[in-house]
């Protein structure tokens, strides 16, 4: 042995004998690389991994939240597909395709649509935009929305979050690899017992946590509607009382808008958390440290594998041209910039464009209103006839399910 | 706490590149050249879809079956493999011998980014070294995630070539089993690679300091025309490191596809031999799920669109062909302008030799012009470019190179007249 085998040699000596060679494979990293342990499938994915090695003809796949038509055929919606004939055949136009990158945070555009329709459209308060106090970055997906957020958020305003028990099964480890690291608690949300909200519970252990010595601000993590995975919702009378808590014990909400238009079928009626939130005679001062909505047209739009979403901070009023706060936005666009240069550069452009042709094209976008109501209709309506052969009340009460994928 | 945290929050400069474009789209001059932009441009200077991927959107587009499901967290197999396929070559041993996980990425800096995640959490203590200059994002990526980043030399300005002994130099003096970042060709932004005998006695002393070797590779065929060409780095250090290190390797298909704004990219990880298959393939499980699980983390699972499009591209054979002869019409015109653009300096007569721009290979040519003298271009003439001196050969075309290489010879002759003063 010319060099011994820890690590802490240092021996300079030319190397080329291949005998050696094969006696240095055991050290070093081969042997620090073997040690990764093997990490946990994922829950849902995971699942349809299997699924698709399944070789039984009569296999169903009920795991991953993908709507399917009556055929169990994942196809376009009429409009998407509109909007993919006209972007696919005017490829020169450089209003709809080119292949240059987007800027960082995305299209500009898609920025414009995308405000417009959740601000304006959703929960008719364009006052947000005018005033400059929405600071949008298009993302990748729901899942983008909330790492960059988490990201955001842990690196400046806040290191402890509360997410509800029961939550979507992704989103504890998004917020811990993201900076929030093991300072995730859970809240009480849904009780397996009775199959209701805990709402008391909840409320209950808001207070009860809350501590007035901290110096930084807890984070929420709230579903916006359909809640995943148990499908209940609070009521808008719940969401008041539950708001006005979070409001005064000066938290963060961080708004997961995964499935706006699944619940009732209508886009514009499944945003009443955040038009509460947003409501300024409730709450004139806003929220002082922004809220932070996450938002995907994977489902509303079916461009799940597209990767299309945003992030909207909703910063506190007083944002206008010219004040003496409107430069918190440049600020904090300056960051977020920062933090996608990091991690991926710029996002991808197929999917936001599609979703930018079918939100500025009022007759694509009617027809995209219309589709989703259909959408939601075929659920329920599987939803009625699983309700007759199974004889489940929950599966047809309304107040505890609508539309949602799953149940 | 009534006083709103977020005024603490500090406001960043802005991207260095970004201001050029902003200044280069506001100037009304009708002469104006942008050397700026890290994107093709043909004859005309404008952004050229390759015909291979109008074939590969056309067959994606008329595919009945077309839709928007999720990808794998891992991404599109037919992607990842072909991917992997033409940047080990088809006889890579490291293929034969299965040593290779590959993920989808969100193009090279998605790519970049899962490394750097993948090193802070299982070697958070090693220090990482790029060569000096680099692209402007590679230690930004890093130190986002807490590693430690250094540099190693490798421009030498006076010669206007690799400074060999300081770069083996700096692998021979760096902790044991550093990490070095490689770019595998058309170096960002020097133009300069080492020629192959250099690239051997760079990845023999990496394996004798057993440091974990990282190649960036952006360029791949778009700087030759020829992917093997381009690859031969990359192959030769899976040849010497099998042994020893793993090898990761953030591959981009933004510019040898032309698809810069689908964010088509692939991280691969390439194991050193283990004692026999069962080892490896149970090494190969543990790594894959624990780069799913930070994919999973962060996007859940790749954007699906360009992925589709390079997958069809290398997985038919009249596609392929294709986009081989797409290649070489790139590379070949950004080849024929810097001949051109040298060619035009020594008729003027323009002190200096310039011969480093054509022996300079890629997007980029490090002209040696100070950022004096950039800006002198930038404001006299309307040529702009990044003050490290560094033009974009793609923004030449025969239009404006003649413009160009006088507006060189004017600032150059200014500032070694103002000099001699």
């Amino acid at each position: 042995m010319i060099r011994s085998l820890s690590s802490s040699s240092s021996s300079s000596s030319p190397i080329s004998s291949s005998s050696l060679l094969t006696l240095r494979n055991i050290r070093y990293f081969s042997s620090l690389i073997k040690n990764i342990p093997l990490a946990p499938a994922d829950k849902i994915l995971g699942l349809t991994s299997e699924f698709n090695h399944d070789q039984n003809n009569k296999k169903v796949n009920l795991t991953v939240g993908i709507y399917k038509d009556a055929f169990g055929k994942v196809t376009p919606f009429p409009s998407v597909r509109q909007a993919q004939n006209l972007l696919n055949k005017n490829h020169s136009n450089s209003k709809y395709n080119n292949l240059s990158y987007l800027p960082i945070t995305g299209c500009k555009d898609f920025e414009t649509n995308v405000t417009n329709f959740l601000f304006n459209d959703s929960i008719n308060k364009p006052t947000l935009i005018e005033d400059n106090r929405i600071s949008f970055i298009q993302t990748l997906s729901g899942t983008g929305a909330i790492s960059i957020a988490s990201t955001f958020i842990t690196k400046f305003l806040s290191n402890e979050i509360i997410i509800p028990n029961y939550s979507w099964a992704n989103h504890s480890n998004i917020l811990q690899k993201n900076g929030f690291k093991n300072n995730i608690n859970h809240y009480p949300y849904y009780d397996p017992i009775t199959g209701k909200l805990s709402i008391n519970k909840w409320k209950q252990y808001l207070r009860s946590t809350h501590s007035s010595k901290s110096t930084m601000p807890r984070s929420i993590l709230l579903h916006a509607s359909c809640h995943n995975p148990t499908g209940v919702d609070p009521t808008l009378k719940q969401w008041e009382e539950i708001i006005d808590i979070i409001h005064e014990l000066k938290m963060i909400p961080i708004i997961d808008m995964a499935y706006q238009g699944l619940e009732t079928g209508n886009l514009f009626q499944d945003c009443q958390l955040l038009k509460l939130c947003l409501d300024e005679s409730r709450y004139p001062k806003g929220w002082k440290n922004g809220l932070f909505l996450c938002q995907s047209f994977a489902k509303n739009m079916g461009l799940y594998g597209e990767r299309v979403g945003s992030l909207s901070i909703v910063l506190p009023p007083g944002q206008e041209e010219g004040s003496p706060e409107s430069v918190m936005k440049d600020k904090i666009n300056s960051q977020l910039k920062r933090i996608v240069r990091g991690m991926y550069s710029s996002p991808p452009g197929y999917g936001s464009k599609i979703a930018n042709i079918i939100l500025s094209e009022p007759d694509l976008k009617l027809r995209w209103i219309k589709d989703v109501k259909f959408m939601v209709d075929r659920l329920n309506q599987v939803r009625l006839m699983l309700y007759e052969r199974l004889n489940w009340n929950d599966l047809i009460n309304n107040e505890l399910i609508m539309g949602c994928l799953f149940h | 706490m009534s006083a709103t945290i977020f005024n603490n929050i500090e406001q960043l400069p802005p991207d260095a590149l970004f201001g050029i474009k902003q200044r280069y789209s506001k100037d009304t001059r009708s002469h104006k050249v942008d050397l700026g932009i890290g994107a093709y441009r043909d004859n005309n200077g404008k952004p050229w879809v390759l015909p291979s991927v109008k074939l590969a959107e056309h067959s994606i587009h008329s595919d009945p079956s077309y839709n928007h499901e999720y990808l794998n967290i891992s991404g599109l197999n037919a992607f990842t493999t072909g991917a992997s396929n033409i940047l080990f070559g088809p006889d890579s041993i490291a293929i034969k011998e299965s040593r290779i996980v590959s993920n989808q990425s969100v193009s090279g800096t998605g790519a970049l980014h899962i490394a750097a995640k993948f090193i802070s959490k299982f070697f958070p203590e090693k220090k990482i070294y790029f060569s000096k200059p680099t692209w402007a994002n590679h230690q930004a990526i890093f130190q986002a995630q807490n590693l430690q980043c250094d540099s190693y030399p490798y421009w030498d300005a006076a010669t206007k070539s690799i400074d060999m002994e300081g770069y083996l130099n700096a692998i021979k003096t760096a902790p044991r089993g550093s990490v070095f970042v490689l770019h595998a060709c058309a170096h960002n932004p020097t133009g300069l690679d080492p020629t192959n005998e250099q690239w051997a006695n760079i990845l023999d002393m990496l394996n004798m300091g057993d440091h974990l070797v990282l190649f960036d590779s952006a360029y791949q065929g778009f700087a030759s025309g020829d992917l093997n060409k381009d690859a031969y780095a990359v192959r030769l250090g899976v040849e010497k490191l099998s042994d020893n290190v793993p090898i990761f390797v953030c591959q981009s298909f933004a510019k040898n596809v032309g698809m810069y704004g689908e964010r088509v990219g692939c991280f691969h990880l390439v194991l050193p031999r283990q004692s026999n298959e069962d080892e490896t393939a149970k090494v190969k499980a543990a790594l894959s799920s624990q780069l799913n699980k930070i994919v999973r983390s962060e996007i859940s699972n790749p954007p699906a669109y360009g992925a589709k499009i390079v997958a069809q591209i290398l997985n038919d054979e009249n596609m392929t062909n294709q986009w081989h002869k797409d290649m070489v019409t790139m590379s070949s015109r950004i080849i024929k302008m810097r001949h051109s653009l040298r060619d035009k300096l020594n008729e003027l007569g323009t002190p200096g030799n310039w011969d480093h721009i054509v022996s300079q290979t890629g997007m980029f040519s490090f002209t040696g012009l100070t950022a004096d003298m950039v800006k002198r271009l930038e404001e006299e003439h309307a040529i702009y470019m990044v003050s490290s001196g560094r033009a974009s050969i793609a923004g030449l075309n025969e239009h404006n190179v003649d413009h160009v290489a006088k507006s060189i010879d004017e600032v150059v002759n200014h500032y070694s007249s103002e000099a001699k003063l």
